[in-house]
């Protein structure tokens, strides 16, 4: 700021009370001040929320684990919310001088909302598509496995079963009418997703608002006529009303099993089959596995698909490229009638492995027990390997392909995917299982690698779900999908039946759960609350904690990572956390120039400090104006009473106060810092360092002789019995304290600021590091951004943070104009070590 | 003995109960109103120190609620409850003088928490302007 500036600010502040009304009596200003504290007390109140809210969104990033739509839209409201008040409270403090903040508020409100309510377009097209009608080009219209289902039986000698897709034009038509999202989000926000049994209700709740939904007449017709029309060529047809989901291609998901699949549905159940693969959007599978891959419900849009019932023989599941064989092999797996025992895992299932290049040679074949008879003979394998390359040739990646060959020796393709990623991890070579006693169980097969070991919980029936422990083994006789919300919390998965094909296998290498299969007698051999270690890798179950096993590490990947919940978290924490507003004294420091909340509430913080001093001084009333605070030290300290600060004795006419007349506990412990260890005056600086010194001083103020005063600067304690508020400019440096000591846990916390200096950059920064350092050993949670720091301490209990306070006390009169000295590599450590010893010293002598 | 009385304005006559249930354990002493109207009928009648209001109600909608009651009784703190995070409903209840708000479901300690706070910016209020009435009949000569 230049000396014309200043002149003009003196100038505008002397106009503004020269013309202001004349001084209102002591009673009304009196009144005023304690309006004016009250606003300023709430508005930190707010400003503390406001920074807790931000900090668990961004955990919330980091950790990924926590992470729900319900939870970015109940943190953004706290937000959002408490950054208005604090606006709000800043407008009552200074008469609506800030009103300009509103507007700043209302865009950024505005945007936030717009992230959170995703920008879904409705879809327009046909209600109804002819699956010879269909291909990749529309995905959006029929969701993907339509879309790949009808792609696919265009390709020269694939043969799909006729059928057609109810559109995301028709499905979102049904919502619409119904008005069913406004009210499913109302139940979903407030269900408890850590309750399984709230879950399960919830989830009741919502199916059951979408099946008694009534079905849009046209809808309706049209749906019936496409079914005559498959039943002209197929006289007495039966189908199979499918699932399509739309946004499942996003991030790495897939979504296996999670949807309802009718089979042999005739005319008279059609509508209702249909409202019932709807409604299985919301199944408790459906609804955490979303949650725990950051999909949010609105954005997967669910279609139809109705196919003709195949009448296989025999079924199965091809994986073009092996999940757990040889690179260039691929995995058949087959059982007699349809593929739903298989993907279920409650079927005895046949594995065949083929080589990938024609004329795939057969590597090994592995059939179940009771297989009298080949389920597959070697021609139809080979044709359906010849099939699998052939999709795989046509999508341009490994598909995981479902399959059914009818009576007639008919191969139909029902669904081709593209294996997830997950899936395709290289196996961990398999070690024989050591021979020891702790052995209970060997063998099976492995559904996804690692170890786990955890408390056995047998899971027989959904009522077994509701009481199953975090971190215990999952033990059932079938892998059913059903089992899906548990995987989050088990240790490991054994199930007696089941292969890699299954939909709860592909879901256990999703999430990395360490998962057995086809063990025999698991749930007879192990007993609920038996200590187990699983060891997938090696097909192994042994008694107790097995070290060498667990100690492999296993990758466990953040199920969120790309997902779009991370995505609209990201987004909104753009508009919410980044602080551009860092320095009070740039001239960028401006209601117009704040671009995200936290410089809202940076600003209206500084601001509403300011606004305290500035009441006493504008009206120079009695209990407002600032009284000396008597010192040793050769720095004018300054403090304004919020209520309560001064001890009752204290004559109010007095122009100065000692320390003994202060009532304020967190001062109380800032003084005893600042007083406990004597302060040896500025170091000793080398002439090179002292001309440095020099040269910054006069690049950062030019030659403002205002500035001159500036290493004698007033320092201003704003307190109450439980508040303190220290704005200081010690040196060059400017260092803010702020400490609640209040009966809540939300109401302590201690915030300490730290910004500037003279002398050049490297110096600043290395007493930043010396700061972050001493800091962080007495407990204080740090953010550095360049050469400015925040230091944080919250929740602690009341003697906890007067020791805290103790040592910013410490520090800030320490630290003093250190920037002379550290120009010498390495004196903060032997500083640090100094410091950290004296301040301990400090602690420990009371 | 009561600390302090609390009257809870919902639809949800579940939730209503249960809250005053669980509130009661805690020494507050608690009313229930099904609607608006009924509650400031109460209001009219007698004192409460907090109000916990629903935002959504058939009838008279919370914020009118809150309008009134604030007009009426302006020194009891009001705290707005909303059944899913609208940022709305928060601001609108702020400006029109609402203590403080909470999303619904809550836990009981928070809300014993945000309770406690509002009455004890009541008694405060209380306190000061008795304290300055006091000096206020001092300062005039006898």
């Amino acid at each position: 700021m230049t000396l014309l500036d200043r002149l003009l600010t003196l100038l505008r502040r002397l106009r503004r009370s020269a013309t202001a009304p004349p001084s209102p009596g002591p009673e009304e200003l009196h009144r005023q001040f304690i309006a004016r504290s009250r606003s300023f007390r709430d508005l930190l109140t707010a400003n503390a929320n406001t920074l807790a809210a931000m900090a668990e969104l961004e955990t919330a990033l980091r950790d990924g684990r926590t992470l729900s739509m319900t939870f970015i839209r109940a943190r953004c409201t706290l937000v959002t919310v408490n950054v208005f008040k604090i606006i709000h409270h800043l407008n009552r403090m200074a008469d609506g001088r800030y009103s300009e903040l509103e507007r700043a508020f209302s865009r950024l409100h505005r945007q936030i909302e717009t992230i959170l309510d995703g920008r879904r377009k409705p879809a327009t097209g046909a209600l109804i598509l002819d699956l010879r009608q269909v291909g990749r080009a529309q995905a959006d219209l029929t969701g993907e496995k339509m879309a790949n289902l009808g792609e696919a039986g265009s390709i020269e000698g694939i043969r799909v079963p006729p059928g057609f897709v109810l559109t995301t034009a028709a499905t979102g038509l049904f919502f619409q009418r119904n008005q069913l999202y406004p009210r499913i989000n109302h139940i979903i926000q407030q269900m408890d997703i850590a309750d399984l049994e709230d879950l399960h209700g919830k989830s009741g709740a919502i199916q059951e608002l979408i099946r008694a939904a009534p079905m849009p007449p046209e809808l309706e017709t049209l749906l019936l006529d496409h079914f005559d029309r498959l039943a002209e060529a197929r006289p007495g047809c039966r189908v199979a009303v499918r699932s399509s989901a739309l946004g499942e291609d996003l991030g790495q998901a897939s979504f296996a099993g999670l949807y309802h699949t009718e089979l042999d549905v005739g005319r008279d159940t059609l509508l209702d089959a249909c409202k019932a693969v709807l409604a299985s959007k919301y199944t408790p599978r459906a609804i955490s596995y979303r949650l725990a891959k950051g999909f949010r419900h609105e954005e997967i849009e669910m279609c139809i698909g109705v196919l003709t019932m195949v009448e296989a023989t025999v079924s199965g599941i091809c994986y073009t490229r092996s999940i757990g064989g040889r690179n260039d092999t691929l995995d058949l797996f087959c059982a007699p009638g349809t593929a739903k025992g298989i993907v279920d895992g409650t079927r005895a299932t046949g594995h065949l492995l083929l080589e990938r290049a024609p004329p795939h040679r057969i590597v090994r074949r592995l059939e179940a027990e009771e297989a009298i008879a080949p389920w597959l003979i070697d021609a139809e394998a080979t044709t359906l390997a010849e099939t699998g390359m052939r999709l795989e040739h046509h999508f341009g990646a490994p598909q995981d392909i479902e399959w059914s060959i009818d009576r007639d020796g008919r191969l139909y393709v029902l669904q081709s995917r593209p294996i997830t990623a997950a899936a395709l991890h290289a196996p961990v070579a398999a070690h024989p299982p050591p021979a020891d006693d702790r052995l209970v169980l060997h063998g099976g097969v492995t559904g996804c690698g690692g170890a786990g070991c955890g408390a056995v919980c047998v899971v027989h029936g959904p009522e077994d779900m509701l009481r199953f422990p975090r971190r215990a083994v999952l033990v059932v006789r079938h892998p059913l999908p059903e089992w899906a919300p548990l995987l989050k919390r088990a240790a490991a998965l054994v199930a007696e039946t089941g292969s890699e094909a299954g939909h709860l296998a592909t879901l256990s290498r999703e999430f990395g759960l360490p998962a057995l299969l086809a063990l025999d007698r698991a749930t007879e051999l192990l007993a609920d609350g038996d200590m187990v270690t699983v060891d997938a890798t090696n097909r192994a179950v042994y008694r107790g904690r097995v070290e060498e096993a667990l100690r492999r590490p296993v990758e466990r990947t953040n199920p969120m990572d790309g997902s779009p919940l991370q995505r609209t978290l990201i987004e909104v924490l753009q508009l919410i956390s980044p602080l551009n507003l860092t320095d009070p004294a740039s001239p960028d420091f401006q209601a117009g120039r704040c671009r995200t909340l936290h410089d809202i509430t940076r600003f209206c913080h500084e601001k509403s400090v300011i606004e305290m001093f500035e009441f006493g001084r504008r009206f120079r009333f009695a209990k407002g104006t600032a009284k000396r605070l008597r010192d040793t030290l050769p720095i004018e300290w300054w403090v304004v009473d919020l209520g309560g600060a001064f001890v009752p004795h204290y004559d109010l006419s007095r122009t100065d106060i000692d320390i003994a007349d202060i009532a304020c506990r967190p001062l109380q412990a800032i003084w005893a810092g600042m007083h406990g260890v004597p302060w040896e005056g500025p170091p000793v600086a080398g002439l090179r360092t002292m001309v440095a010194f020099l040269f910054h001083s006069a690049l950062r103020d030019g030659l403002d002789p205002a500035r001159t005063s500036a290493l004698r600067e007033k320092n201003y304690f704003l307190l109450s019995q439980k508040y303190c508020n220290l704005s200081a400019r010690l040196g060059y440096h400017y260092a803010m304290i702020e400490a609640m000591l209040g009966d809540r846990p939300g109401d302590r916390y201690i915030t300490f600021r730290f910004k500037g200096g003279a002398a050049g950059e490297s110096q600043r920064v290395r007493r930043i590091e010396l700061l972050a350092a001493v800091l962080d050993h007495f407990g204080y949670r740090i953010d550095r951004l360049g050469d400015a720091l925040t230091a944080r301490v919250e929740r602690e209990s009341e003697q906890v943070l007067l020791d805290r306070l103790k040592v910013l006390g410490y520090l800030v009169i320490h630290t003093r104009q250190l920037d002379l000295v550290m120009a010498e590599a390495g004196a903060e450590r032997s500083y640090r070590d100094t410091f950290i010893q004296e301040i301990e010293d400090m602690l420990n002598h009371e | 003995m009561s600390l302090y009385s609390v009257l809870i304005v919902d639809d949800e006559e579940e939730f209503r109960d249960m809250t005053a249930k669980r509130l009661s354990k805690r020494d507050l002493q608690c009313e229930c109103a099904p609607d608006g109207d009924t509650a400031l009928g109460m209001i009219a009648e007698k004192s409460y120190d907090v109000v916990l209001l629903d935002v959504k109600m058939p009838g008279r909608d919370g914020i009118e609620t809150l309008r009134e009651i604030k007009r009426i009784a302006p020194m009891t703190e009001v705290v707005m409850l909303t059944g899913h995070a609208s940022v709305e409903s928060g601001i609108n209840g702020i400006r029109y003088g609402a203590f403080d708000y909470l999303m619904k479901p809550m836990e009981l300690d928070p809300l014993f928490e945000k309770l406690n706070a509002a009455y004890e910016r009541k008694r405060t209020q209380q306190e000061k302007i008795k304290m300055a009435q006091i000096k206020k009949n001092m300062a005039r000569p006898s």
